[in-house]
């Protein structure tokens, strides 16, 4: 290179491939009258308010109520009720999408079993109860891997389990969704619902961590630098 | 005057309003092939246009956790046809059963994921 020479950045993001696809079926869509864009829009505002602070209430009241843990176990639409999460009802077209189909299924981890969720086919998400998913959800780094090599994807997010608990990888690969209810920490005991929910982490309810007194936020996943990396230099 | 068949897209909405999907394909699938506690082994059917059997378990022997709802199959719903709804299993499955390789350290690590009845058959 002879002489230092600078090209314009972008003003704005990257489209991605998707987003175009996305943009392209969803304008046919509107103009086939398969839905308006008013729906879009009030749909887009339903996703936007769901987040998994309704799991996590699921889950600490499920600790304290031996009754209630049972009905989570055996009903999971049923029991989101009790935490303001109606399958049917909630989401604007009162049954649900089909990425969001009304049935959960609440796995119960014991000290002896430890369940974890995936999607390997897409990225199928309890959203109802749980929001958005997490980007490394929907990567093919850990669909592919997490059915496979489970361990060394939980040692990762720094899960180290011992030989003695069995891992049961839950993939939702057709109509049911899945949260993980893991055992109740030690050190929590005399704990209010409010105290509980708190260390129930989003992470702890995909199934990728399990909850501890005064962890109260997901951890951020190690990011390796490419041994190899591309180079996207200027004026080669 | 159009002869033309028109594809009545409002038939989920109509059939599933209040409902829910899969609770609107209750009881419409006859009775279940397999009960809970059975082996079965997953078939490995040519998979044309859609499918959400994955590759991975086909050809592998597990056990039945739990009749989980009636659906009509992937295959049949990706063009909306909903005629003949099919039993749901949740199957588990070794590890070991799915990936021959996998560490002998850990022989009891499971997998469980569903399919739908015409993908099972006894073993």
């Amino acid at each position: 290179m002879s002489e230092h020479h600078h090209e314009p950045a972008p003003v704005v993001d990257e489209v991605s491939d998707f987003e175009i696809l996305e943009m392209a079926v969803r304008e046919l869509a509107i103009e086939k009258g398969l839905f308006s864009a008013e729906d879009h829009r009030i749909w887009t505002e339903y996703v936007h308010t769901l987040g998994p602070t309704p799991a996590a209430r699921l889950v600490a009241k499920a600790w304290l109520d031996p009754e209630y843990k049972k009905l989570c176990v055996t009903d999971g639409v049923e029991a989101s009720k009790a935490v303001g999460v109606d399958w049917v009802n909630s989401p604007p077209t009162h049954f649900g999408t089909p990425s969001d189909y009304c049935n959960l299924r609440v796995l119960e981890d014991t000290p002896t079993l430890k369940h974890v969720v995936v999607c390997t086919l897409c990225s199928c998400y309890p959203r109802p109860i749980l929001g958005q998913s997490p980007e490394w959800y929907r990567t093919p780094n850990y669909r592919r891997r997490l059915v496979r090599w489970p361990r060394q994807v939980l040692a990762e997010f720094g899960l180290q389990l011992p030989s003695d608990v069995q891992i049961r990888v839950a993939d939702s690969n057709q109509k049911t969704r899945y949260i993980v209810m893991p055992v109740r920490p030690a050190g929590t005991d005399g704990w209010t619902e409010d105290q509980l929910a708190e260390i129930v982490t989003r992470d702890c309810l995909i199934g990728v961590a399990v909850p501890k007194p005064g962890v109260t936020s997901n951890t951020t996943r190690p990011i390796h630098k490419a041994v190899h990396p591309v180079e996207h230099g200027h004026g080669h | 005057m159009s002869t033309k068949h028109q594809h009545d897209r409002s038939h989920h909405a109509s059939i599933a309003t209040g409902i829910g999907d899969p609770q609107c394909f209750k009881g419409k699938a006859g009775k279940p092939k397999f009960k809970e506690g059975d082996t079965v082994r997953v078939k490995d059917m040519p998979d044309i246009f859609y499918t959400r059997c994955q590759v991975y378990p086909r050809g592998a022997v597990g056990r039945v956790t739990k009749l989980v709802y009636e659906s009509p199959a992937a295959e049949d719903e990706a063009w909306d046809n909903t005629d003949k709804p099919e039993w749901f299993y949740s199957v588990a499955f070794k590890q070991k059963e799915l990936w021959p390789e996998y560490s002998e350290a850990y022989p009891n690590d499971t997998l469980e994921t569903e399919f739908s009845e015409r993908w099972l058959e006894k073993a």
